[in-house]
């Protein structure tokens, strides 16, 4: 047994739930928030069980983090109820619509600050996104980083982890601490905690850190951070295809009887065959009938 | 996504929409001493329901001189704004937009409403009202004007997302732009220039009055189509010079004037999207937000129009007031289930031209949201066993009402496909879109849970055998048997006969017009299509004397002569005489009292009125627990009425 306890940092994301029905916006603008149910990511919950069984067998710590508005605190209690020992909120109205990059910058902060022996959280957000947040903060802060673990062994200052490969094919790979892994979700069953474990973590304290805490100026973070620009969903003005109005040359008349003719049709083209210097002249001719010249003057 | 243009949203000024159909603007004469009423609200609160992204209300008037229409809302008034906001409110929680119309509708109105002289920019009486109105002074316009801006800060005020002035069809703004209205010499006529100025000066006054952050939109009308008047070319130039103004936020369109007032409506004969190549022409020159509007009745074809760039947001009106869940059911990819419009005019144009509220042959509810609108339909306390005897229009209805509300519903009818009369009137020339009407309903009629029986004729001893709780009798009408002395002789048939094709016709044939509807005219042009020749003969002063309102005479009477069909209006018929090949017709002229006598034809073919066929409701009538007789074996009428026989008596069981 390690005589120094691992620090384990685990991180909790919420994702929507896909089993309900969404409700759609009007096409391409995306999913209705409005009573959108969220739930804690699976995976993340599972690294944190694997985080736990650790702290259980006494040789680790845990700590809950988590980036969010206040909602994400029923996510945080529900770790401490499972039984990590601190639990931290990270929120700043600006770190709305970062991307990967702003939110890499801000966990780097985060791991620079906790210096965690072990990062833990879920390879994949259950409504299907990818979160590359964590990792590419592990790989700014020099950390290794395995992904898809489905089973992690602590051996002094290494850590065994079992992968999961292509196609059922399982690898095992040893890392060096400090380093981050994210977990596979579906091979573990994290906890159920218990209801004495649950009403005390309403009344436990969150901490809750703001930019300040972190040292991070604004700018560097959420949508000013973001390397790129968020666009607004517009369907694309299609160009117009070529059609034929009627023919304003037409009498009124005419022009009614193309329009219920039920589609107008182009005028049929006309072949001239005449020696060549015959042919202005009589271009000319057609041009002016066809009023797209205007009338010589006289 | 099956309709991916449709759905996507659009930005109109500052004013985002959820999808492109926009329910567009057109009379509805539900509003109250000149009010907004609660009709309204309900109304457009439906559509909104029903999912359109944008709805644009009828016209509402902006001078005491408008007077157009007897029931206009007079948006001038500070009284109307809590009206406007319980609409605004109301179809605001559908998450819709919705925008106010406001028009001055210049020589197009009737002073005898008002009682005050019609304003215009020349003293050109409008061809419909027919009234010399008074050549507006300067400081008429400006008055104008002022009550445009006034009336256009109501319309904020009354939480609307936005304000469209009518510069199509029915404006002064038109009259003051068309050379075909506007004749004068001062700085409001001649040039083109000049012809916009009092146009402007109304976009201008509203644009101040109601800030920069508001939308604000016109209609123009793509082409007046009309000898010397606008062709599509010039107001493409209009057109772009008010964008270039940089006042207004999008551009609606309508098409024609009331010199050719059917090409405004068009009805079924009429191609679907008849106006596509105006809206694509205009779209071509301008790079604001272009509506397109006529006959889109169905989402595929909206989805292709916007699809091809030839407009950026479909409207819908006849559309919406046939089905206001169209946009609902296509988003949910439910195409089956829409109530398709057949562009028939008798409920919405055919009521609105003769100043009655507006309805629809195919949506009983229009108008009466609030009573018979979505989520009105209670379940049936009682279960009852109901049999509908008759699978036209009205027991159609019946059924479907009656299976929806929870009743074990059984339709018997004798032929083979539901549908009574509208299968035959639908083979008349150019009504075979009627047909839809059944078309929408039989699908319905399924999923309500009603189970269908055709070929089945029952006998009243079989009905009571069975035992129903309630029995709706909807066995229809035929064509008299007897209209007029020597209708029984050889060679002589009737209009339903004709149509369904069964009778040898000879070459010469008269046609006997006492219908003045499709059912005499339509039967015309099927039998001219044959090749034959046909001559009609009606007691009124023209044929097609019932077609007016649906905006059907003109084009009717146009393909009538265009055939070679002749007619002799005026005359009486009193008998029908001779052999086949030598049929004579007897008859007196009404007004002259001259009797006279036409002929020979090959054939004559009666179109002299419905007798109903009710034996069955007389058979039954006091031994069923429950009976009702709804449609034409009531009284023979029209669909419409059918429809709404069936969908009253089927809530109501």
């Amino acid at each position: 047994m390690a005589e120094k306890k691992l620090d384990i940092l685990v991180i909790l994301r919420e994702c929507s739930d896909p089993r309900p029905p969404v409700r759609l916006m009007a096409k391409g603008a995306g999913i209705r928030d409005r009573g959108l149910r969220c739930l804690t990511n699976p995976a993340d919950l599972e690294a944190l069980e694997h985080a736990l069984e650790l702290r259980d067998a006494g040789v680790a710590r845990v700590t809950a983090v988590a980036v969010g508005p206040k909602s994400l605190e029923d996510s945080l209690r529900l770790a401490l109820a499972m039984g990590a020992e601190r639990a931290i909120r990270v929120w700043n109205g600006v770190l709305a619509g970062g991307d990967a990059v702003a939110g890499a910058h801000l966990w780097q902060r985060v791991y620079a600050i906790l210096r965690p022996d072990l990062v833990l959280t879920g390879n994949r957000l259950l409504d299907g996104g990818s979160d590359p947040a964590p990792a590419l903060a592990a790989a700014r802060q020099d950390l290794g980083c395995v992904s898809a673990a489905l089973s992690l062994l602590v051996k002094d200052q290494e850590v065994e982890i079992l992968r999961k490969g292509d196609r059922g094919s399982r690898q095992k790979i040893v890392a060096q601490l400090p380093c981050a892994i994210l977990c596979e979700a579906g091979f573990k069953e994290p906890r159920y905690p218990a209801l004495e474990a649950v009403v005390t973590a309403t009344t436990q304290a969150l901490e809750t850190w703001g930019l300040e805490d972190l040292s991070l100026p604004e700018w560097e973070v959420g949508a000013l951070g973001a390397a790129l620009d968020q666009g607004e969903f517009a369907t694309p003005r299609p160009d117009p295809l070529r059609s034929t109005t009627p023919d304003p040359s037409l009498p009124a008349f005419e022009r009614i009887l193309a329009l219920l003719s039920g589609g107008i049709q182009p005028r049929e083209g006309k072949m001239h065959f005449l020696p060549p210097d015959e042919v202005v002249e009589s271009l000319m001719e057609i041009f002016q009938s066809e009023g797209l010249l205007p009338e010589a003057k006289t | 996504m099956m309709f991916e243009y449709l759905f996507s949203p659009i930005k109109l000024g500052q004013v985002e929409l959820k999808n492109r159909i926009s329910f567009q603007p057109h009379l509805t004469n539900f509003a109250e001493h000149c009010m907004p009423s609660e009709r309204h609200m309900y109304y457009w609160g439906e559509r909104a329901k029903g999912g359109a992204g944008l709805i644009i209300t009828e016209e509402m008037s902006v001078h005491p001189t408008d007077t157009a229409y007897e029931k206009l809302v007079e948006a001038f008034h500070p009284e109307v704004i809590p009206g406007f906001r319980k609409i605004t409110d109301y179809v605001h929680q559908y998450d819709a937009k919705i925008f106010c119309q406001l028009n001055h509708n210049g020589q197009q109105c009737d002073g005898s409403i008002s009682r005050l002289p019609v304003w215009a920019p020349s003293p050109m009486p409008d061809v419909l009202f027919r009234e010399t109105p008074k050549e507006m002074e300067p400081e008429d316009i400006e008055e104008v004007c002022r009550y445009f801006a006034k009336s256009a800060v109501h319309v904020r005020e009354g939480g609307f997302d936005g304000v469209e002035l009518q510069f199509g069809h029915s404006s002064l703004a038109r009259q003051f732009l068309s050379p075909l209205t506007n004749f004068r010499s001062d700085e409001f006529g001649g040039s083109l220039e000049n012809r916009m100025r009092a146009p402007l000066m109304f976009i201008e006054a509203v644009r101040k009055a109601v800030g920069k952050d508001f939308t604000l939109g016109i209609r123009l009308c793509a082409d007046e189509m009309i000898p010397g008047g606008l062709d599509l070319g010039q107001i493409q130039e209009i057109g772009a010079r008010f964008e270039a103004s940089g006042l207004i936020d999008f551009m609606d369109l309508s098409i024609a004037t009331f010199y050719n007032l059917y090409l405004v409506e068009g009805s079924m004969h009429t191609p679907l999207g008849y106006t596509i190549p105006l809206a694509a022409g205009m779209r071509e020159k301008i790079k604001l937000p272009v509506f397109c509007t006529g006959r889109i009745n169905d989402p595929v074809m909206a989805e292709k129009v916007l699809a091809n760039g030839q407009s950026d947001m479909v409207g819908m009106c006849r559309a919406l007031i046939c089905d206001p869940f169209l946009p609902k059911k296509a988003f949910e990819g439910r195409l089956e289930d829409i109530r398709y419009c057949v562009g028939d005019n008798q409920g919405c144009i055919g009521r609105m031209g003769i100043n009655r509220t507006l309805g629809c042959i195919q949506n009983p509810a229009v108008g009466l949201e609030k009573e018979w609108g979505e989520g009105t339909l209670k379940p049936a306390p009682v279960k009852k066993k109901v049999m509908v005897v008759g699978g036209g229009p009205a027991g159609l209805w019946a059924a479907k009402m009656a299976g929806r509300r929870g009743h074990q519903v059984d339709l018997h009818d004798r032929n083979e496909n539901l549908g009574g009369q509208v299968l035959t009137a639908m083979k008349g020339a150019g009504r075979d879109e009627f047909g839809v009407i059944i078309r929408n309903e039989k699908d319905q009629v399924d999923k309500a849970g009603v189970r269908v029986h055709l070929q089945s004729r029952l006998t009243p001893e079989e009905i009571l055998k069975a035992n129903p709780d309630v029995v709706v009798v909807a066995t229809g009408s035929q064509p008299k048997s007897h209209p007029v002395g020597g209708a029984d002789g050889p060679a002589v048939f009737n209009v339903w006969q004709v149509l369904d094709g069964k009778p040898e016709l000879g070459d010469k044939v008269c046609l006997i017009d006492y219908d003045g509807h499709h059912r005499a005219s339509a039967t015309a042009e099927r039998l001219a299509d044959l090749g034959k020749t046909v001559h009609i003969i009606t007691s009124s002063l023209f044929v097609g004397a019932e077609l007016g309102p649906t905006q059907d005479l003109y084009l009717t009477r146009q393909r009538l002569l265009q055939k070679g069909v002749t007619f002799t209006p005026d005359i009486a018929v009193m008998e029908v005489g001779g052999e086949a090949g030598q049929k004579e017709i007897k008859g007196f002229n009404v007004y002259s009292n001259q009797w006279q006598t036409w002929g020979p034809f090959d054939s004559i073919v009666l179109a002299m009125g419905q007798q109903v066929d009710a034996d069955l409701y007389f058979a039954l009538k006091g031994k069923v627990k429950e009976l009702y007789r709804i449609g034409d074996c009531v009284a023979p009428r029209k669909v419409d009425m059918a429809i709404w026989e069936g969908h009253k008596t089927g809530r109501s069981i």
